[in-house]
């Protein structure tokens, strides 16, 4: 741990307690011009803002802004060809947009000097030369972006690659794929990292092993941003996510409070009461939507199990059963991107 | 600099030059046994080779039988078929980048992409050198043992004989300069590769079947725009004297240098504004 890390976490606290839970701060403005010299943004933050990639007759990106912060890791969810990618290559420089513009730090990719050393990207695993070996692999990074070649030893180490460092890139593994690129977007000891779908072929104790790794780097102040297709995943990893589908923002803010907002709009609480009718009039009262059961009881939505146990106790009615059914969330997350995924 | 460094590290950590390497050396023995066969026919040549002849053909039989363009020959030998493996090599410096993906990785460790396709025409153009410079020293010290064979010197102190191998180094780096641009252009690895040979074989037996029907139909000036033929200008390039009906050498080598102009600023731009996706 350096200085620098010590200072990016001082900043991320700062940062936090200015901005409380609140995540709604992502619009920034639009437009086509190049960002914004004033107000520097925190080093190690993303910005996208305006983003628009057409595609002839298909705009993968509409118009998408998003900020990540530092010192977090930050999930990126959409379903398959939400433009998560697109999203990510336009970041990096690699794809043009349409429209729009991304910095990493207050700085355009194509801006930074040795980007290597700002960021780190892992976008595809099988992105070496089939005939060369690991080592050379990231030796061959290291030569072009100045870095000794020392770094390509380490990086092998930090991703427990080293026993397959001379080996042919033909011969790995697709987890062993996923921690070469790993290791190639840490050669720079980079402050920000964007990984496209790393998860991706990953057996669940590669998984486990990435879930730390990315962990420990946000712990570090660094930035990650992780794109991925599975809640599920996300839910166990991110602190916040940005959730698009066909290219457009649906959601951003921290995992919890997003989830949460999903839930509580679809959760529904299950009672069972021989006053059904009693309950249902004063439940209606308190502003919640009754409807009956399949065995007897009542479904509530509308107001969570608390608000139900307050009113039925007020109303003086007895309760057999009171259990708040959570939505699975893949669900939720299929409700909130449905009609908008999809081929296109 | 630290771009050539990586991009000679990626041509040396893979097998591709030394299989394109030991090619070379195959067809370069065999050019060579059939330049030796021919020197000794043009070197007994008698009075009747000219017997029948116009007296344009028979001059340029006799400026063949030269010994300085005999020698030239030699000490350039195995010209054609390295051109067409330095290009070969040129445009799959290129084409690995999208054939293995690391187009992605090479664009993110230096996101100015004109200094990438700068660092691989560099590098191709050195590694070009080297092919060269390795052919040269085998012809220095066969044709050398060749021409001593025939009791005619090694002719080692003509300017006509250095300026030829000269010229063939240049035509050397200016294929492989080629070749970068070509697979720029042609991104798949297979295609570009069919392509090219297709092209420079069928270029070369193609423009010279041509060019030969055509004969002297539309006057002598017609058959010198044969230079304008990449693969015959660097033939053009390595002859010792001046050849009748031919222009001089430096035309070749403008010729060449055009096409790898032209070639090296369409391959820049257009990987400039692609997507790498």
């Amino acid at each position: 741990m350096n200085l620098r890390h010590l200072t990016a976490k001082l900043t991320i606290e700062t940062f936090a307690t200015q901005m409380g839970n609140d995540m709604s701060v992502g619009q920034v403005q639009h437009g086509s011009g190049g960002p914004p010299t004033a107000a520097a943004p925190a080093p190690g933050e993303i910005v996208v803002s305006g983003l628009t990639k057409q595609y002839r007759g298909v705009r993968a990106v509409d118009d998408l802004s998003f900020t990540v912060r530092p010192g977090r890791v930050t999930g990126f969810l959409g379903p398959n060809g939400a433009g998560k990618t697109t999203t990510l290559r336009m970041m990096l420089n690699l794809v043009a947009p349409t429209s729009g513009w991304a910095t990493i730090g207050g700085t355009r990719y194509v801006d930074l000097d040795q980007p290597l050393r700002h960021v780190g990207a892992v976008l595809e695993a099988s992105s070496a030369h089939k005939g060369r070996t690991g080592i050379n692999h990231l030796r061959v990074i290291c030569a072009a972006a100045g870095l000794p070649k020392s770094r390509a030893d380490e990086a092998l180490e930090l991703v427990g690659l080293t026993p397959a460092a001379k080996r042919k890139f033909k011969g790995y593994s697709l987890g062993m794929k996923q921690r070469l690129g790993i290791a190639a977007a840490m050669l720079g000891d980079p402050r920000v990292l964007i990984l496209d779908e790393p998860a991706n072929g990953l057996d669940p104790e590669g998984i486990r092993w990435m879930r730390g790794f990315l962990k420990g780097l946000a712990a570090q102040g660094r930035t990650v941003l992780v794109s991925s297709h599975l809640l599920s995943e996300m839910q166990l990893l991110a602190d916040d996510v940005v959730i698009i589908a066909a290219g457009r923002l649906i959601r951003q803010g921290p995992v919890d409070t997003v989830l949460g907002s999903m839930t509580t709009a679809a959760a529904e609480v299950k009672v069972r009461t021989p006053q059904a009718e009693q309950l249902a009039a004063a439940l209606q009262a308190a502003g919640a939507a009754v409807r009956p059961g399949p065995d007897g009881g009542l479904l509530v939505t509308g107001v969570d199990a608390p608000t139900v146990g307050r009113v039925a106790l007020q109303a003086q009615v007895e309760l057999h059963e009171l259990v708040a059914e959570r939505p699975d969330l893949e669900g939720v997350f299929l409700e909130l991107t449905a009609g908008k995924a999809g081929i296109r | 600099m630290n771009l050539v460094r990586s991009e000679l590290l990626k041509i040396r950590t893979t097998a591709t030059w030394w299989v394109l390497a030991l090619i070379t050396f195959v067809l370069w023995a065999l050019t060579t046994l059939i330049n030796w066969l021919q020197t000794s026919s043009l070197i007994n040549l008698g009075a009747e080779a000219t017997e029948g002849l116009t007296p344009e053909q028979s001059e340029q039989v006799l400026a063949q039988s030269d010994i300085a363009n005999i020698a030239a020959n030699l000490y350039t030998s195995g010209q054609f078929f390295g051109l067409l493996m330095v290009m070969l090599l040129g445009a799959i410096v290129v084409t690995n980048e999208f054939f293995h993906q690391t187009a992605t990785t090479t664009f993110l460790t230096t996101a100015r992409r004109t200094e990438v396709i700068g660092a691989k025409l560099i590098a191709a153009t050195i590694l070009g050198a080297a092919f060269w410079l390795v052919t040269t020293v085998l012809n220095l010290v066969v044709g050398a043992l060749i021409l001593a064979a025939y009791d005619t010197g090694s002719q080692l102190g003509s300017g006509a004989i250095w300026r030829a191998i000269g010229l063939n180094a240049l035509a050397y780096a200016l294929w492989s300069i080629l070749g970068v641009g070509a697979g720029v252009l042609i991104r798949s690895q297979i295609g570009a590769t069919i392509t090219l040979v297709m092209v420079y074989l069928a270029g070369y037996f193609g423009a010279g079947i041509f060019f030969l029907a055509i004969g002297d139909r539309w006057g002598e000036w017609f058959q010198e725009l044969q230079v304008l033929v990449p693969p015959l200008a660097s033939q053009l390039m390595i002859t010792g004297t001046e050849l009748p009906g031919s222009p001089p050498q430096w035309v070749g080598a403008v010729v060449l240098v055009a096409y790898a102009v032209v070639m090296g600023v369409i391959g820049t731009l257009l990987v400039r504004r692609r997507d790498i996706s």
